[in-house]
């Protein structure tokens, strides 16, 4: 710069030497100072700005040359550093985990990176640059609707497509406008494509995972709602967190009532147990009564709950109502003794038939001896009637112990109506004498094969009792209705009722409410049993001072059915003979 | 706590003069000052009331490497000239 300096400097001293060609060589200065202040972009010297001479001491040309110098410098710099950023994104590019391409406005692929090639790009297929991106990726033979690309060049926003499988592999497509237009058109997209299948095979998986733990959670939820055990889930501080509808019906209280109440607030009989053997408890009958029903008995089962990690959780309880069960129970062991008592009075029952048939004839003779007094006759008499009463006591015992033997019966096609009516000569003494009225409302029924004494016993005995309970003055009325193959008679007495406490019982053999001696306790039982074996039942409406209705209601059935079930049930138990016999 | 590197300060009162004269002086203070200006010793504060040097004068700079800023200060424009920025 220094000899450039001097050789200018020069020039200006050999003006007055030579004045035309320094003129120019000044003129040339100016101008090409000029064309250099216009790369820079400012405008031209003026010549009143600047004379020749200031102009030839400033040398713009070497201020110029220098400044040119740095921004070289600069430039050069510039260029290391893009030239080390390319190769740096180049790099970047080659080696990330997804695969990109760079596409035009024509589906051309501009370029590429090697993961693309791995994932998209057919093995056999070699340069793909040039080609169009939707035969090479997807080969078709045009974008479709679909098409990330085509989404951004149309909208000139970023594009997702979740889900694109390709040789059994999932991929996810993001395209993202790239190179932009002065006049906004999308001219190329980058197009990033990420192999998501252990993913989507993970979602998958997981989707049908949850879809079995619903289904299995809801077959679970179905069981517990109908089952007929009470069940409830406790927390770790035995608090009720979920129950079912059985427990709800058993304990007359709703979930959300009793949701996070503690168990003890339920049964307090089980606060001991929960706290021994590890809250276990298997059988434990406890009492629980309902706010606004009776005492009932529980069985309850109590059982660990725990969580994956094996740890306790809490614990679920069981719970049935025992209640009907014990009384079942308890009714089986009456019957057994009662069954017993029958067995045993049979016994007797034969035994005692004998001698008091003797007494019964004994006392007949004496009555035609001729030489006894007035008075030993009657005494004669009295032992006679006693022993007559006595007697028909037996029978009736005989009777009832023999209600199962099927043996003994006669079957024949009894007309109902026509047995009350057959009753009423016998019954009329009675109610002329206790001043009843007996009325009747019977409807046309068909004949049923049925034992007619045994029928007429059943007619006797309930209207019999319905004037017993009337004592004097009152009303009774019969009635027959035929529904189908069911025949029902209700025989209605407008009596004092029975007491509730003893309804359960009036069908015990022995049971009576008559003073002793009026009554032997066997009517109502061998009414049960007779129309028991008819297949039919008999039901009774008492209110207190109003009256009772006795209602049976049995099936209407032919000679041949009766045979050919007592054909099945003498089979049956000739079977269990035979099974016995063979243990 | 940052540290504080003292910085000279050559005043280039260009305040009355028109481009191109504008932008040549201050090419040459830049080529005069280049080294210390590069380092960080130095910053180039040029005062202007010219308003194309403005424009013209940081446009060289930026060209030529420099981090540039213009202020304007009541009827006069300060352009402070100074390292450029480190690349990361």
């Amino acid at each position: 710069m220094k000899r450039t300096d001097s050789s200018i400097s020069a020039i200006a001293e050999d003006d007055t030497e030579s004045p035309c060609s320094c003129q120019d060589y000044v003129h040339y200065i100016r101008e090409k100072t000029n064309q250099l202040l216009e790369v820079m972009g400012t405008t031209p010297l003026r010549p009143e700005e600047l004379d020749d001479r200031a102009l030839i001491e400033m040398d713009p040309i070497g201020i110029v040359a220098d400044s040119f110098r740095q921004i070289i410098g600069t430039l050069n710099k510039t260029i290391d550093e893009l030239t080390h950023t390319k190769n740096e994104l180049q790099a970047i590019f080659d080696a990330t985990g997804v695969g990109i391409s760079i596409i035009d406005r024509d589906y051309t692929i501009e370029r590429y990176n090697q993961k693309q090639r791995e994932l998209l790009v057919d093995p056999n297929m070699s340069n793909i640059v040039g080609k169009f991106c939707y035969e090479v990726y997807s080969d078709r033979c045009s974008p479709i609707c679909e098409c990330p690309a085509r989404e951004s060049f149309a909208t000139g926003k970023s594009t997702l497509v979740r889900e694109i499988w390709k040789k059994g592999r999932c991929f996810q497509i993001i395209s993202t406008p790239f190179s932009v237009s002065e006049d906004g058109v999308v001219e190329k997209v980058i197009e990033v494509s990420m192999e998501v299948t252990e993913k989507k095979i993970a979602e998958i998986a997981e989707k049908e995972m949850k879809e079995f733990c619903l289904s299995e959670k809801m077959k679970l939820a179905t069981i517990i709602e109908s089952l007929s055990e009470g069940l409830m889930v406790l927390d770790k501080d035995d608090r009720v967190i979920s129950w079912n509808r059985a427990a709800e019906e058993m304990t007359h209280w709703l979930l959300a009532e009793m949701k996070d109440q503690p168990l003890t607030t339920l049964f307090p009989e089980l606060g001991a147990a929960l706290k021994t053997n590890s809250g276990k408890l298997q059988g434990v009958e406890l009492t629980y009564k309902a706010s606004d029903s009776e005492e009932r008995v529980l069985s309850v089962n109590i059982g660990q709950l725990e969580g994956s990690d094996g740890k306790p959780i809490g614990k679920v309880l069981t719970f049935s109502d025992n209640t009907e069960q014990k009384k079942r129970t308890e009714l089986y062991h009456h019957a057994e003794k009662l069954a017993a008592i029958g067995q045993l009075s049979a016994g007797v029952a034969h035994e005692l038939n004998t001698p008091l048939g003797s007494v019964l004839g004994y006392a007949r003779l004496l009555l035609k001896d001729k030489s006894l007094t007035a008075i030993q006759k009657e005494q004669a008499s009295i032992i006679a009637e006693q022993a007559k009463k006595s007697s028909s006591i037996i029978q009736g015992l005989l009777r009832f112990a023999r209600q199962t033997s099927r043996e003994k019966k006669v079957l024949e096609n009894c007309q109902l109506n026509d047995i009350i009516m057959g009753t009423r000569p016998l019954l009329e003494t009675e109610l002329t004498k206790r001043k009843i009225k007996l009325t009747t409302d019977l409807a046309p029924l068909e004949p049923t094969a049925a034992d007619a004494q045994e029928l007429e016993q059943v007619v006797l005995n309930l209207s019999m009792n319905a004037i017993q309970a009337i004592g004097s003055k009152g009303r009774i009325h019969i009635k027959t209705r035929q529904s189908g193959k069911h025949i029902l008679m209700s025989i209605a007495d407008n009596g004092p009722g029975i007491p509730e406490a003893i309804r359960s019982r009036i069908f015990d053999p022995f049971y009576t409410t008559k003073p002793v001696g009026e009554g032997t306790g066997l009517g109502l039982s061998i009414c049960s049993g007779i129309i028991g074996d008819l297949g039919g039942t008999i039901d009774i409406d008492s209110h207190l001072e109003k009256g009772t209705t006795i209602r049976v209601l049995f099936h209407l059935a032919t000679i041949e059915q009766k045979k050919s079930q007592k054909v099945a049930a003498d089979t049956k138990v000739s079977s269990f003979v035979k099974a016995g016999e063979v243990t | 706590m940052e540290s504080r590197e003292i910085v000279d300060v050559v005043d280039l009162n260009i305040l009355g003069q028109v481009c191109p004269a504008c932008l040549l002086v201050v090419l040459k203070a830049l080529n005069l000052h280049e080294r210390n200006l590069r380092s960080g010793k130095t910053r180039l504060l040029v005062r202007t009331d010219h308003r194309d040097s403005t424009r013209t004068v940081p446009e060289s700079a930026r060209k030529m490497g420099y981090l540039v800023d213009v202020k304007k200060i009541d009827r006069h424009y300060e352009i402070s000239i100074g390292k450029p920025h480190e690349k990361n």
